[in-house]
């Protein structure tokens, strides 16, 4: 559309998309000044604005007991989380390989998740963060893996099995999860697989695929067909030219549905709810908190919110392009 | 591609979603007809469409589908009346701005509903924010109860999803023809005629989609819901969803709960095919 000009419609503009900025904001905004609080601040009558912020509640959340070198640990812990991030945002303007530099980078970040709860006694929180990270992980890998095969044969088919596969699989994305995971109960159940991340790993895989191949379908789709066939030529077959011309064009493509993916897996409730006992996610593990009629977990259940959250909003900043283009391409590839 | 290429690239993810969607449906589909709690989970009883017969003869059940019912309506038209005029504003800054609020507004569809929800509730608690000015301005108790609890469920409902319709519309008005909005500005269209003759017109195709989307989604709403409702301690405020989930883990009646879980596949399909017939259309036409 052509631009307000007039002052006044430049300024309603603004106001507003700032109203509706607040309005997007309200809750987390509320929640994070709860999660500050101290016990008697957060229950007062009349919100109290100003106060002297306390750390106890993520405190409480994270950590059970500190060890006597309790802050030395600490640092020694954030110094090393701070480098490895370091490392990975600048690893183009080191003279090494960058995808070692990458993998390094992970593999750091796993040796210090493991190695946090040996120096510090970890409240069961850690245990649900690590089962979240688990399952997420793994969700991403095997899911993107034969999604990808699959988007790309669905691109490149065209006989009817294409379409009835298409088809049904965008039946299986409308129909509740709840008529899947009821039977994955059952049968979790009987084979005593309840309570495992394999099972929660397997139903989220197979819940997701729809919705994995519908989007790497569209993406596979815009690389061009000429790509593979001068591979072919050159005498390489499919699977060697799929993977080493197609993916690494299609590979922003790939990013957005990883990114779709790790939000799916991440946010999961109701899935991890029905197939585990304890070994939670965090979404369920944060429900518990609010279940509970004491109200001392008000505090507690911001901060763990918060901490929650915060995982997530790191991932949007450095993927917020992906994920716009990804929520585009599903709606108007429709 | 040739017909076995195909098939090799494409059997993991048919292999799995025949075993674990398919198999399971039917499963659900047989497991509707036992009798089974937790304690014969191992030996259900064959009862044929008994719980089928109950389950259409439960009060609680269509009170929950009624609750369902309302939800969608109340829902699904402000998440396209808001998200569309939201997504007209935001066409209106550029840059970095543009960028900022974006990332903004993204947030409460990006933020797992679970914890979204216990946020939005805090809000709502008796020392919450927005308690306090609610009392202010009304000068009565915020009193949780069935209305109360229902109406957060919908407030909720439409706060959260709103983004992914202000996204999409976003993304449609991008790739609006530049043309068609200056003839229409030659021939001396006030705003709103052009909104309402042209930007409508053309982000139609948009709105079929977002409608599809969101009446299935707004169906099978549950974190939210089940989160919220327990509020209310008489769980007044279910979903169709909810209810199942707690005949299946609180009641312990398996067999009912996946009975429901078929009604409501049913129930879907039948809103379901007529697009699905469309989407077939269209890919028999693309090839």
């Amino acid at each position: 559309m052509d631009r307000v000009n007039s002052r006044a419609g430049r300024i309603f503009v603004h106001v507003v998309l700032f109203l509706f900025g607040v309005y997007s904001l309200a809750p987390f905004f509320w929640t994070t000044l709860q999660s500050f609080k101290t016990f008697k601040d957060a229950f007062s009558r009349v919100p109290v604005f100003i106060f002297q912020p306390t750390w106890k509640n993520y405190e409480d959340v994270w950590i059970r007991s500190l060890p006597d070198a309790g802050s030395s640990v600490g640092y020694m812990i954030l110094l090393a989380a701070v480098i490895i991030t370091c490392l990975m945002l600048f690893a183009r303007y080191i003279p090494f390989n960058s995808s070692w530099i990458y993998i390094g980078g992970l593999i750091g970040y796993g040796v210090l998740l493991w190695a946090i709860p040996q120096s510090v006694y970890m409240a069961k929180y850690y245990n649900y963060f690590i089962n979240t990270i688990i399952v997420t992980v793994f969700t991403i890998l095997i899911s993107i893996s034969i999604g990808c095969l699959a988007g790309y044969a669905l691109a490149r088919y065209a006989g009817m099995a294409a379409v009835v596969i298409l088809i049904s699989a965008l039946a299986f994305r409308a129909l509740p999860r709840l008529a899947f995971v009821l039977p994955y109960f059952w049968i979790g159940s009987l084979t005593n697989l309840l309570d495992t991340h394999i099972l929660v790993i397997i139903a989220l895989v197979a819940v997701n695929q729809p919705f994995t191949i519908w989007m790497l379908r569209s993406f596979f789709m815009e690389v061009p067909k000429d790509l593979e066939e001068s591979a072919m030529v050159d005498g390489a077959n499919r699977l060697t030219s799929f993977l080493h011309v197609i993916v690494p064009v299609a590979w922003p493509g790939i990013i957005s549905t990883a990114l779709f993916t790790l939000l799916l897996a991440y946010n999961e409730f109701l899935l991890v709810r029905v197939l585990t006992q304890t070994n939670w996610t965090l979404p369920v593990a944060i429900s518990r908190y609010t279940g509970a009629e004491d109200p001392a977990q008000l505090t507690l259940a911001a901060a763990a919110s918060v901490s929650a959250t915060i995982p997530i909003i790191v991932v949007i900043l450095f993927f917020q392009k992906h994920l716009v283009k990804g929520l585009a391409a599903g709606a108007v590839k429709g | 591609m040739k017909r076995p290429t195909f098939f090799a690239f494409a059997a993991p993810s048919i292999v799995i979603m025949l075993a674990l969607m398919v198999v399971p449906l039917l499963m659900a589909l047989w497991l509707g007809m036992q009798y089974m709690t937790f304690r014969n989970i191992t030996e259900p009883e064959f009862v044929g469409l008994r719980n089928f017969i109950e389950v259409l003869d439960d009060p609680r059940f269509w009170r929950s589908f009624n609750f369902t019912a309302l939800y969608t309506a109340i829902v699904v038209p402000s998440w396209v009346v808001i998200g569309f005029i939201v997504a007209l504003f935001l066409d209106q800054v550029s840059g970095l701005l543009r960028g900022i609020y974006l990332s903004i507004f993204l947030l409460p569809f990006i933020i797992v509903p679970v914890i979204g929800t216990i946020m939005f509730k805090q809000l709502w608690e008796p020392s919450g924010l927005l308690t306090w000015i609610y009392q202010e301005l009304t000068g009565t108790r915020f009193r949780v109860n069935e209305t109360s609890v229902k109406t957060l469920i919908i407030v909720f409902g439409i706060w959260y999803v709103t983004p992914f319709t202000i996204v999409v519309y976003f993304a449609g008005l991008q790739t609006l023809p530049m043309e068609m909005i200056e003839a229409a500005s030659i021939d001396g269209a006030s705003r709103l005629q052009k909104i309402r003759h042209i930007v409508i017109p053309y982000v139609s195709s948009l709105t079929i989609f977002i409608l599809l989307f969101s009446i299935m989604d707004s169906y099978r709403v549950f974190d939210s819901v089940f989160v919220l409702s327990e509020l209310n301690p008489q769980f007044k405020a279910d979903t169709v969803m909810t209810y199942t989930f707690l005949t299946a883990m609180q009641v312990q009646r398996l067999g009912k709960a996946n009975a429901m879980a078929i009604l409501t596949v049913i129930g879907i399909m039948v809103v379901l095919v007529p697009f699905l017939y469309l989407m077939y259309k269209e890919q028999i036409a693309e090839r």
